[in-house]
Formats: C-alpha cells, sequence, structure tokens
C-alpha cells in the first residue's frame, strides 16, 4: 500500500485538478454548523469542520431523492407511466469523510445492495464515489468508534486515508479508486519511512485517546426476546421527545418514506428520509399501529442497531461509534449506556 | 443553584415516603459535560439521582400529557407556566400535581459556552453565579448572567407561578427597558428582507421536529405535518414546506408560548424558531395584554371571544 | 394575530384581508372583492409560499 505525502500548499491545487474529473463533496459552513455538501467550483473543502452535525450518508442518500416522474398530460407519449428521474452519476469524491463514517456507508451498502435486491439510486452514486477519508487525530469526547469496529484511523470503506500533521496530508492509499484520484489531483510523492512511521504514531496515540469502552461482547449472545422483553426499556425511553434527531445525524439510519407530489400535468415521486421515532413510521392502513407507543420506538431504534443487525449480518452492531446521536440529542439518550446495559441484561429467571 | 439540588432530593424523598406523589419528575445528570435529562424517579432512591444546575433546559410539563398518577414535578418559572397551560387544556389535574417550585436565574447556553473554546469542553462546575468550563487545553471562568439563553436573558418570571413547595427564596423579576427589541428589529425591515430574513433563518432545518417534539404546547395525537388525508404540506426538502411548517407550527402556540426556550434548546441544527413565537408573544401583550400561563382561571385569547377584543384587521 | 405573523414573516401586507359582509350586503360586498382584487393586482403575482414544481 502506497503512502503519498501532499504538501498542504499543493492541497487547493490538487482540489481544482480533482474537480475537473469528479464532482467534490466537502464539509462547508452554513451558518454556525458544518455539513457535507456538493461544492461550488470555487469552494474548498473546510478541512477544520469534518466534524459535522449530520453524517455524509446525505453524498449517497440525500435526505429527499427524486425517483421516478412522469407527466398526466395525455397528449404526451408515455403519459401515467413512471420512469427513473434523471440525475447524475458522474465521478464524484467525498473528501474528509470521517473512517467511521466510511465504515457506517460499508454497513448501509449490505442494505442498499443484496443478492436479491440492488436499489439503483443509492448504488449507482455509491459506484461513482471515491471516498477521501481523513483519520482523528484527536478524537472527540463522544468517540467510542473503537468500540463498534471502527477506530480513528480505520480503513474500512475508504479508498484513501489522510492523516493530517502540520505540513502535510501523509495519504493512504488503499484502493484503485483511490489511486486514479490521487493521480488525477497530482498527488504522487512518496512518502519517506519516517512519515510513515509518524503516522503509525498518530494512530496509536489516537486510538489510546478514545477511554469510552463500550462493552458488546454478549450481544450475540443474548435471546432477542429476552432484551425485547426486557423491564429497563421503559426507563431508558422516559425523557425520550420522540424527535428524529438521532436518526438523521445517524450515519447509519438508512429508512425512508415515499411521497407522490402533483403539479400541473408534472407527477413525481420522492424519497426522504423518515424516522422510526415517529408513530407514522409504522401505522398500518387499518389504522393499527404496532410501534404506536414511545417506548416501543425508543426500543426498535436500539434493538435494531444493536441486535437484529447483528444478528442478521454477522458485521458487528449498526452503530460505528461516532457520537453523533449522543451529542445532538436533546435530551442526552446516550447509546453507549444502553448498549452496555443491553450487554450486561440477565433476565430475571 | 446548586444547593437546590439537596432541597429538591429532601423533598421529593418525602413526598414518595409520604405516598402524596407516585413519582416524581425533575432532571438527572447527562452523561456528558453541560447535559441534563429528563428524569421520573418512582423510587425514594432515584430521587437522589434529582439535581439541579445552569442545564435544566428542557420543559417538564412535556411529560405531564394525559399522565393518570399523582405526580411531584419539579419547576421552573416557564415549567410552571405550561403546567398552567396543560391544566388550562385539561391535560392534567391541578389535584394530581405537586409542584415542587425552583426560583430560577436562567439555564446558559452550552454552544455559546462552547464558541469560547478551540477544542471540546471536558468539564463545567458552578458555584454561585460562577460558571467553570474546562478543556484539555484551557480553563475559563464566566459569570451565568453573561452567557443565558436567548430566551433566558429576556425572562420575567423568573419564579414560579404555581406551586406547593418551594425550593430557595425567590428571586427579584428583572425588569426590562425594551422587551421586544428583537421583535421590533424585524419589524424594522421591509417586506422583502423580512422574507429573506426567515429565509436564511430556515437554512439547514432537517425536519426532525425537535421543536415541536420538545414543546410542551405540541401535543396533538396527529400533527398537521403529519396528516397524509387531507395533506396539508410536503414532507421533503422543500423551502416552501419547511416555511410552511415552521409558519403554522408556531400560529399554533399563538396566546399559548411562555417562551420557554425548550425548541431552541432542543434544535440539532441551532435554528433560531423563537423569531416566530416571539413576535406571537408581542402580539398577545400588545393585542389582549396577555401573558401565556400566568393564571389557572383564564383561558388563552384565541381560545375565547370578548365583545373588546380587537377587529381593526377586519375591513 | 395570524395576518401580523405573515407580514412578520415578509408577505405583503395587502395580500391577507379581512371583511365582516353579510349575505344582505351585495353591494358592498362587490366593492370589497374590487378592492382586494385592486389591491392584489397591484403586487404582481405572488411568488412567496408557492411551491415550485419539483
Amino acid at each position: 500500500m502506497k503512502v503519498i505525502k501532499i504538501d498542504k500548499n499543493q492541497w487547493t491545487q490538487g482540489m481544482d485538478n480533482a474537480r475537473e474529473h469528479y464532482q467534490l463533496f466537502g464539509p462547508v459552513k452554513i451558518k454556525e454548523n458544518y455539513c457535507f455538501a456538493p461544492l461550488e467550483r470555487d469552494q474548498q473543502p473546510d478541512m477544520t469542520g469534518v466534524d459535522t452535525v449530520l453524517s455524509p450518508k446525505s453524498a449517497l442518500f440525500p435526505q429527499t431523492e427524486k425517483l421516478l416522474t412522469t407527466t398526466l398530460d395525455v397528449s404526451k407519449q408515455g403519459h401515467h407511466i413512471m420512469e427513473r428521474a434523471s440525475a447524475d452519476y458522474s465521478p464524484r469524491a467525498v473528501i474528509g469523510i470521517r473512517p467511521f463514517d466510511a465504515l457506517a456507508i460499508e454497513l448501509v451498502k449490505l442494505n442498499f445492495d443484496t443478492k436479491d435486491y440492488r436499489d439503483p439510486y443509492w448504488c449507482d452514486a455509491h459506484d461513482a464515489t471515491t471516498f477521501i477519508g481523513l483519520a482523528v487525530n484527536t478524537p472527540s469526547l463522544f468517540d467510542f468508534s473503537t468500540s463498534m469496529g471502527s477506530g480513528p484511523f480505520d480503513e474500512k470503506g475508504l479508498d484513501v486515508l489522510l492523516v493530517d500533521t502540520p505540513a502535510a496530508y501523509l495519504a493512504k492509499v488503499i484502493t484503485e479508486k483511490g489511486r486514479a484520484f490521487m493521480a488525477t489531483a497530482g498527488f504522487d510523492q512518496e512518502a519517506a519511512p519516517g512519515e510513515i512511521q509518524q503516522m503509525e504514531d498518530l494512530k496509536k496515540a489516537a486510538e489510546q485517546a478514545i477511554t469510552t469502552q463500550v462493552d458488546t461482547d454478549n450481544l450475540r449472545g443474548k435471546s432477542l426476546l429476552d432484551l425485547h422483553q426486557a423491564p429497563f426499556w421503559e426507563d431508558i425511553a422516559f425523557s425520550c421527545i420522540n424527535c428524529g434527531t438521532c436518526t438523521f445525524v445517524c450515519p447509519t439510519c438508512w429508512c425512508f418514506d415515499l411521497q407522490d407530489e402533483t403539479k400541473g400535468n408534472n407527477s413525481t415521486r420522492f424519497r426522504n428520509w423518515d424516522t422510526c421515532m415517529s408513530p407514522l413510521f409504522t401505522l398500518h392502513g387499518s389504522g393499527h399501529n404496532p410501534r404506536g407507543e414511545k417506548t416501543q420506538r425508543v426500543r426498535q431504534r436500539f434493538m435494531h442497531k444493536l441486535k437484529y443487525f447483528l444478528d442478521k449480518y454477522d458485521r458487528g452492531t449498526m452503530c460505528v461509534g461516532c457520537g453523533r446521536c449522543v451529542k445532538s440529542c436533546p435530551v442526552n439518550i446516550d447509546i453507549r449506556e444502553v448498549c452496555n446495559v443491553m450487554n450486561a441484561y440477565e433476565p430475571q429467571k | 443553584m446548586e444547593s437546590y439540588t439537596e432541597q429538591i432530593r429532601t423533598l421529593a424523598v418525602d413526598l414518595l415516603k409520604s405516598g402524596k406523589v407516585d413519582v416524581v419528575i425533575g432532571y438527572r445528570r447527562g452523561t456528558v459535560p453541560m447535559a441534563t435529562v429528563p428524569f421520573m424517579a418512582r423510587t425514594q432512591k432515584q430521587a437522589q439521582e434529582l439535581i439541579w444546575d445552569s442545564h435544566c433546559t428542557l420543559n417538564l410539563a412535556n411529560y405531564l400529557t394525559n399522565r393518570q398518577d399523582k405526580i411531584g414535578i419539579v419547576a421552573k418559572g416557564c415549567d410552571s407556566r405550561n403546567i398552567v397551560n396543560h391544566i388550562v387544556e385539561n391535560k392534567i389535574k391541578r389535584e394530581q400535581l405537586h409542584i415542587i417550585g425552583v426560583p430560577c436565574k436562567g439555564m446558559v447556553n452550552p454552544k455559546e459556552l462552547q464558541a469560547l473554546f478551540k477544542d471540546e469542553i471536558t468539564s463545567f462546575s458552578e458555584s454561585a453565579d460562577t460558571l467553570t468550563i474546562a478543556s484539555a487545553h484551557a480553563e475559563v471562568k464566566v459569570e451565568r448572567e453573561d452567557h443565558l439563553r436567548g430566551n433566558c436573558a429576556l425572562c420575567t418570571h423568573r419564579n414560579p407561578v404555581i406551586y406547593d413547595d418551594l425550593v430557595g427564596e425567590l428571586v427579584t423579576e428583572p425588569v426590562l427597558d425594551d422587551p421586544f427589541k428583537d421583535v421590533n428589529a424585524i419589524e424594522a425591515m421591509d417586506t422583502d428582507t423580512k422574507w429573506n430574513y426567515f429565509d436564511d433563518l430556515l437554512k439547514g432545518c432537517i425536519r426532525c421536529y425537535a421543536c415541536r417534539n420538545a414543546c410542551p404546547l405540541c401535543y396533538c395525537p396527529t400533527c398537521f405535518v403529519d396528516e397524509s388525508n387531507p395533506q396539508w404540506v410536503g414532507k421533503g426538502q422543500n423551502d416552501t414546506d419547511i416555511k410552511t411548517f415552521h409558519l403554522l407550527r408556531a400560529f399554533h402556540c399563538a396566546g399559548r408560548c411562555t417562551d420557554c426556550g425548550a425548541c431552541e434548546a432542543a434544535c440539532p441544527m441551532d435554528i433560531h424558531v423563537r423569531a416566530f413565537t416571539r413576535k406571537l408573544i408581542k402580539d398577545s401583550k400588545e393585542l389582549f395584554g396577555w401573558e401565556a400561563g400566568l393564571d389557572i382561571s383564564k383561558r388563552p385569547p384565541l381560545d375565547t371571544f370578548a365583545p373588546d377584543d380587537p377587529n381593526d384587521f377586519i375591513k | 394575530m395570524m395576518a401580523n405573523l405573515l407580514e412578520h414573516m415578509g408577505m405583503e401586507k395587502d395580500r391577507v384581508q379581512f371583511s365582516w359582509i353579510s349575505s344582505a350586503e351585495a353591494t358592498k360586498f362587490a366593492t370589497v372583492a374590487r378592492e382586494v382584487a385592486q389591491s392584489v393586482e397591484a403586487l404582481g403575482p405572488n411568488t412567496k409560499l408557492v411551491k415550485g414544481s419539483d
């Protein structure tokens, strides 16, 4: 695996070279907060703002996405027949994605790209995307990625991993996609052995800086029904106000809702992010709601992340330890605590 | 304010022990600095987890809706006003409640405190009116009064308006020279500037509805944005739909909003949603001489008719 | 208060008008309708709180 050294004074030129062939997504400041967004031609990714409130999942899975369109004008050919909406799937690159967010995309792929079905919108976007990650040198207080199968320098799901040093980015090229991006950007100076050692040292320091340890080792062995019927959910759910913040900021929450909108003769089918915290999420046409109570919904979210997913795919938990939900929750419901409670739970016989 | 913690615990334990209440709703410490969790103590042991500090920002009246049991509840000025609203709107009965009133010195704005630092805040403590905040590289001492949340800085009802027990001494209510300076500033703008101001204000809204759900006034079984037949508003990230949501959410609070700030405290995107409700608070005051949640014997102005209601707007 | 809030948000004042007209007041109805139409025409087509086609 090749490591390339990118002098910081060449970075901007490299980004400008890259955007000749790639549409760039990167962190930008919107009012007081940062978020990942498509970069304008004259806009540089703000590498000081990569720890965004929302995850970069929207680069592949926009909050509102046009899926199908049709016309209701009977004089037009193909009227009333929905066709896939046109979208741009030319090469794109996400600059500055954190390792836990890249792992999240790998996990989301398990849902959108299966043996039986391939979500064309997500998969086409995924195929078109190169992920240029940025390692976490100083992990946040909220970061518990090392407990959840990721880590500050984890490479899963990334094409390139950048490591920030004072004068340069050291770029570990992981995949062919990554190599192609680096070539387009014009980054080709190989790093010296000392610099590779520096990378390893930073990695070790960052991993040690994460002090939050969350236990997941027993989750797999626990009975699903025991956990489902456990008495602690009522207390965990009490403070929850059932907003959708945790699910919207989460890099692995993939659920969506379909909506049709018609104006004049133009009809469009969209998908919008949905949230299992809303009672509407499971409301049946009959009026019955299997998750009509708040506690059932809160339980669903944690059970999906930490148990159902684990049982179904055997790829670890569906939580990557980014800490966003802990940080954004208006009532400080902490998935780390919930995970430990679930992991330690023994039903009363 | 931390001395309140002991008193709250003592009162809560007594209430639970004597069987006067089934549960006590208050706050417990969060898992990260500058966070509290709304918390329901069922046992005397759990009551020892109750706390009081400068981060008790969510409005606890939110947790009373349609409860059937007997409840002890910790209430600062705004919570108590929303408890009054709840009683007036038949969401809870006065007889069910034992209100532990807490005279409030204002809650702080954690985002503003974080902005004082280059790196993440790792610890927070307070004594009297001084806050001590630290990160890995710095420590800062500031006065609480200088870093209050926007609504707390404008609050003139810090003392609970209704209570059965009082923690500490009543505080002096501030008198503001110009309580609606913020609203007046928007009113002074021309039409298009106003429009653009609110356009910009709502940038970043992700429609998570935390503002709505944190609001103790929002207890409808199905919110208008969630209705699908008829569907009042589109559900996607369309600017018009987003603005429509915020406009109507605010208007549903007309004459009822106590400016408790729970909406803004809950917003993950730091949107100043009170810009809408503040106008309604000003109009309630000017048109009806009304402040919400002060009296359990009076219904809010848009809920009643009086012959002298202002009607200049009718041509 | 609704009209005030709309105006506060940047809707033109004359777009939202309220009148009280009895079913017996045909002349008043016609006059008011004309006045409303005139004042709204003077403002031009409304673009605010109007949803585009996508």
